[in-house]
């Protein structure tokens, strides 16, 4: 039972994670390669405010306020640059957030931070985690709908037209940032209080690589499309542990065959088979 | 003379990065595709040139082992997975590319084994040669004079042959090129030839310098290349070189200077995102 | 009437006769190591060393009988896979799991172990957190802070030289090392010179080396793994640098020979591993594995079929189905012989045992000293 509680947190903040990047590189056609980074902003943040004395539900509001805020700056910083270039940016973002978190006594160096108070049980987690995925599923799909959503759509397709008509661009790839971003420290402030012990290396380039899969394996742009991504992706290395030593051969397989055969993931094998737009 | 030192290092280091970059910028010039997976090559070169050096013990058969196996496999990476989504949007080649590159780095370490190789037989490895106060290793040398030999050799195959001006003519201009009997298709598999060939030299290199050949070896140069080229102005070959020097001095004096501060690996994404900030063209503009 | 005597002889003779013929099921421990992903070098030594480790005692007669068993999984050295691995092994009732895995997965698994009161034995992992998730968690290997006091004595006292260099890894490792190191220089009489550190995929120092050449130390101490000190040895050599050079535990390996070539002669290791011991323990461990494996033993796989040891002495004390009389066997091992020396577990978790140090000589480990300071070596408490 327990084995099961643990994998299904795992997939519900891996979904969450996912969700929150479908809404920057999905809905708003904004690349981005450092989502991890967000991700350990969350848990940082939290993790610093729990252990020193501060009480859990605030500990997770500070990760999710630090990780919106530089999401916020990271969107700003999208504003000058686009396409290719934003996707290389983001990328330093994610290595320049590690750089600097190894590096600072304070933020725990290499040796991460430790002995975060555990205030819940697993099934307290577990909860929480798929609250929380459920939450970022109907937000997504609100926003889709929503005059929001056709903005974001607008300026994905194309950022100049939807200038000239007015849409505040700027306006939205921020909003868009400050979404995703904030969503990933949400993730990350529940994953720090569950695990305990947070690393540098559970934030890196490869993360943010696992999620971008993640969402692009969904079908990117697609709320369920990405749920399922997710979740998929989380399972697998337990559902497949015959393959075991050729997990990450598998892996890069898959990523490359759907690229190749379905870019548009799961969601778009549906819309193939039943003509219509998975949600 | 302990600054000249740190200079000197940083231009051999960037001439390595330069093996790497120029290949992914000439990928990306013709194609627009963030070309990852030229880590693959690169690290395939490597092994290829341990392999035989080790078994023939001859170092110039290695190189040309290498060179060809890198130079093959590249435009295989083109036909088999870039060729059939040049259509699609960008993140598409950009995310196969990476499964390309995560999936060969497992399948490196399943053949070779995840320890990593090293020559039998590595003779410029220590051997050293001082000018001035400053020492520098033998395969630094001759991998400075690589990146200096077949840089200008592609400067003039551009400038100078058929095939050169034919591909200049289709990065400019796919359309008018076709139009004045250019196989646009030709041009692409010589691109990836010689983006790969470079990259696979470069790992060769790279494992006589280091005496080590890993299934992972190529990835953080490829991580970094992408920031050179960035740097340099997408598509832009001199700004490519510019930019890989430059990051080669930057990460020789702030791994000593700014090691407190900052991990190696993310000085060069300060340094870009910072040029970015002030030149967001990079630091010689784009080629288009 | 004879035949049924006979047939009752028979089947008394068979009954009587059944239970020494059938087969005890083996005793089933897990053990976890990142066998894929980026870790999967040590992944693998460790392996070999628990496989090893459960050969060499089911060859000797096993467990009062009974032979061991290994139930192994990949982790990838991440938590998200460690965790839920941890949840199935409890799940499929396993009194005792190993693990042959990085610290961030461990200390992660070592919560749910503590949690469900099995006892849980870390290998090699080094992050102080680990041991302190509970008295049913356990540790074979030297922690960093220890190994680097060990590497000050070694230069203050053995060597009698001051000056010092200290190049480290950025990583929890070299964090550890060279403040463990930092923490007792001053009572050996060293004087730290210069400081630099270096990120794991790291292997062109050049700029380091050219600042070490300026700073002119007698002795440079080295953390690192073999893939990051064999190129780093090899070019400070060229570069011309002649101090003594002091490595750890993560050069103790023929990889970082085979790697440095001719560099690596005379560089000292701080380790557990005697290539020239003569305890029989240790002797044994490292012919068996060149047999096994065709290669020498490094740490990982010694500091791995050392926990299994102290699992199966455990196993055979207190008997494989009570989690709490295993806790209290392996709490209460004294002096146990191992493939790393003798160990002695403290109130924390934590092994008190004996540092070697091995140099590099003809392209071979061989013992230089022995560093058994019980008072400088002790392990923390809480």
């Amino acid at each position: 039972m327990d084995y099961y509680l643990s994998v299904a947190t795992f997939a519900a903040l891996n979904v969450v994670l996912a969700l929150g990047l479908n809404m920057i590189s999905g809905f708003c056609g904004q690349v981005s390669l450092g989502h991890a980074a967000f991700y350990g902003l969350g848990a940082y943040a939290a993790a610093l405010c729990s252990v020193a004395g501060m009480p859990f539900v605030l500990s997770v509001l500070v990760g999710v306020v630090v990780a919106g805020a530089f999401g916020v700056v990271v969107g700003f910083a999208a504003l000058r640059v686009r396409d290719d270039f934003l996707a290389i940016v983001t990328m330093g973002v994610g290595f320049l957030f590690l750089g600097v978190v190894r590096k600072q006594a304070w933020l725990g160096a290499e040796m991460g931070i430790a002995r975060i108070p555990s205030p819940m049980g697993k099934g307290g987690y577990a909860l929480m985690a798929i609250g929380a995925a459920i939450a970022l599923v109907l937000l997504s799909l609100h926003v889709r709908r929503s005059w929001m959503g056709r903005a974001f759509d607008a300026v994905a397709q194309d950022e100049d037209a939807a200038r000239t008509i007015g849409v505040d661009v700027a306006g939205y790839k921020t909003v868009a940032f400050l979404l995703g971003t904030a969503s990933a420290g949400l993730a990350g402030a529940i994953y720090a209080h569950m695990t305990q012990l947070i690393v540098p290396d559970a934030f890196n380039f490869i993360q943010s690589i696992t999620i971008l899969a993640m969402v692009v394996v969904g079908g990117i742009g697609s709320t369920l499309g990405v749920v399922l991504g997710a979740v998929l992706l989380t399972v697998m290395p337990e559902l497949f542990r015959f393959i075991n030593d050729y997990k990450l051969l598998v892996y890069g397989a898959l990523l490359l065959l759907v690229m190749r055969f379905s870019p548009e993931g799961f969601a778009g094998l549906y819309r193939r088979v039943t003509g219509r737009r998975l949600a | 003379m302990y600054y000249v030192e740190l200079l000197v290092i940083g231009l051999v280091w960037g001439c390595t990065y330069a093996l790497m970059a120029l290949g992914l910028t000439l990928v990306y010039g013709l194609l627009r595709i963030l070309h990852v997976a030229q880590a693959t090559v690169f690290t395939l070169g490597a092994y290829i040139g341990l392999l035989v050096a080790n078994r023939t013990d001859s170092l110039p058969l290695a190189f040309v082992a290498a060179t060809l196996s890198a130079g093959l496999l590249g435009p295989l990476i083109y036909r088999l997975v870039y060729e059939p989504i040049l259509d699609k949007p960008p993140f598409v080649a950009l995310v196969a590319s990476i499964g390309v590159l995560i999936g060969m780095e497992d399948g490196f370490r399943l053949i070779f084994g995840p320890y990593g190789l090293s020559f039998d037989d590595n003779p410029w490895f220590t051997a050293t040669w001082s000018l001035g106060g400053i020492t520098l290793n033998l395969v630094q040398i001759w991998m400075v004079a690589a990146a200096v030999v077949l840089l200008s050799a592609f400067a003039l195959f551009a400038a100078r042959t058929r095939a050169g001006v034919a591909w200049r003519a289709t990065v400019s201009d796919p359309v008018i090129a076709q139009n004045f009997g250019v196989s646009v298709m030709r041009v692409r598999y010589l691109n990836f030839f010689i983006a790969s060939a470079l990259a696979g030299i470069g790992g060769v290199l790279v494992g006589l310098l280091n005496n080590l050949v890993e299934p992972a070896m190529g990835s953080v140069i490829s991580y970094k290349g992408l920031a050179i080229i960035v740097l340099g102005g997408l598509g832009n070959v001199p700004g490519t070189l510019v930019a890989s020097l430059a990051l080669g001095v930057v990460e020789s004096f702030g791994s000593v200077f700014l090691d407190k501060v900052l991990d190696r690996d993310a000085m060069a994404f300060l340094f870009l995102i910072v040029v970015l900030m002030v030149r967001p063209k990079g630091l010689l503009g784009g080629a288009h | 009437m004879k035949l049924k005597l006979l047939a009752g002889v028979a089947l008394l003779g068979a009954v009587l006769a059944a239970p020494a013929a059938a087969q005890q099921p083996p005793i089933r421990i897990g053990f976890h190591a990142p066998l894929t992903g980026f870790a999967a070098s040590d992944g693998k030594s460790s392996l070999n060393g628990a496989q090893l480790a459960v050969e060499d005692i089911n060859a000797a007669g096993g467990v009062n009988g009974r032979k061991l068993e290994l139930v192994v999984e990949d982790d990838q050295a991440k938590p998200e896979q460690a965790v839920p691995l941890a949840n199935k092994y409890i799940g499929d009732g396993l009194k005792l799991v190993v693990s042959g895995s990085y610290s961030g997965p461990t200390r992660a698994a070592a919560g749910v172990f503590q949690a469900a009161k099995i006892p849980y034995i870390s290998a090699y992992a080094i992050h102080p957190d680990i041991t302190r998730a509970g008295d049913y968690v356990f540790r074979t290997a030297f922690m960093g802070e220890v190994q680097g006091k060990a590497a000050a004595k070694l230069v203050g006292d053995i060597l009698k030289k001051k000056r010092v260099t200290l190049i480290s890894l950025n990583n929890d490792f070299g964090q550890a090392l060279s403040a463990g190191f930092k923490d007792v220089a001053g009572k050996f009489g060293l004087d730290i010179v210069s400081e630099y550190t270096y990120g794991m995929g790291d292997r062109q120092f050049g700029s380091i080396v050219a600042s070490v050449k300026r700073d002119n130390p007698e002795v440079l101490y080295v953390s690192g793994y073999f893939f990051n000190g064999g190129p780093l040895v090899a070019q400070l050599r060229a570069g011309g640098v002649k101090a003594e050079i002091v490595g750890t535990e993560g050069f103790d390996t023929y990889n970082f020979i085979s790697i440095a070539k001719d560099a690596a002669e005379g560089v000292l290791v701080t380790t557990s591993l005697d290539r020239d011991s003569k305890l029989p323990q240790m002797r044994k461990f490292i012919d068996d594995y060149e047999a096994k494996y065709k290669v020498g033993a490094d740490m990982v796989a010694a500091s791995t079929y050392s926990a299994i040891e102290v699992a199966a002495a455990a196993l055979a004390k207190a008997g494989p189905n009570d989690p709490a009389k295993l806790r209290e066997a392996i709490a209460a091992t004294r002096d146990l012989p191992t493939a790393v020396g003798k160990l002695t577990f403290n109130s924390l978790g934590e092994v008190n045992k004996a540092g070697q140090i091995q140099v590099i000589k003809g392209g071979k480990f061989h013992h230089f000293a022995t560093i058994d300071d019980p008072v400088l070596l002790a392990a923390p408490t809480k």
